[in-house]
């Protein structure tokens, strides 16, 4: 915790020196200064499947595919996994396929 | 024709006798042969629970399998068999080799990106030398 808070303060910090920058988040002149107020920073996801390499995604490793489904059993987006959009794509037919053999599920039963 | 690899999966029920899904697998090996197809691989997972209820059945038994043939007739066959086949309640047959095609080359180029990157490297590599000859003097 103490870590990515100060991973936070940093990269807040950061935003604050290049306040030039055409009007991003977090690029108001004064924005750090002023604590508690739209003093949030997200931190940079990175495509899980590129860390690792991945030439192909396996349909059969339902352990693999399942952290990028919802409860519900939807597939999760690209901006909230970070996966980059090949690997993203790979990744929808592999859990769709997966979904067609009872690996995973098409929806939450109840 | 390039030969063709195809993955097979399919969920017997799970109350099915060991015996009964050595016969399937082996009627659909002849199967197989007989359209002028081989199987690679034979791989039983075993009972599985399933993600959602398949003729209001929790679990099951997957069998999977790797196919090599040159034309789509094997697959349709051993799907029309396992349609056909009473203790199967589902199957799936994908077809690999463009992935894995296009895995290779992935690979390939990754591997040439790979072999030009030493050329970097080579260059603050004599340094290292020179402190071994350094080093050796005093050892």
């Amino acid at each position: 915790m103490a870590e990515e808070n100060a991973q936070q303060q940093s990269y807040g910090g950061g935003g604050g020196s290049r306040s030039s920058g055409p009007g991003g988040p977090g690029g108001r002149p004064g924005g750090p200064a002023k604590r508690g107020k739209r003093n949030f920073v997200r931190k940079k996801k990175v495509c899980r499947f590129c860390v690792d390499k991945a030439d192909f995604i396996d349909y059969k490793k339902a352990e693999i595919l399942a952290p990028f489904i919802q409860e519900r059993g939807k597939i999760l987006p690209r901006r909230m996994t970070g996966t980059c959009a090949r690997h993203q794509r790979w990744l929808t037919v592999a859990i769709k396929r997966a979904q067609n053999i009872a690996l995973l599920p098409f929806a939450a039963e109840l | 024709m390039e030969e063709r690899l195809y993955d097979l999966i399919f969920i017997l029920r799970p109350d099915t006798p060991e015996a009964d899904i050595d016969k399937v697998i082996s009627t659909l090996e002849h199967a197989a042969t007989e359209k002028g197809g081989k199987i690679d691989s034979v791989n039983k997972w075993g009972r599985k629970r399933m993600a959602y209820r398949v003729q209001k059945l929790r679990e099951g038994y997957f069998v999977y399998m790797v196919i090599r043939s040159s034309h789509g007739e094997v697959v349709k066959e051993l799907e029309r068999r396992l349609k056909v086949s009473d203790p199967v309640i589902k199957y799936l047959t994908v077809r690999l080799d463009e992935e894995l095609k296009r895995q290779d080359k992935l690979k390939r180029h990754r591997e040439r990106r790979a072999a030009r990157r030493p050329r970097k490297t080579v260059a603050p590599a004599p340094a290292t030398p020179g402190a071994e000859q350094a080093a050796a003097p005093t050892a």
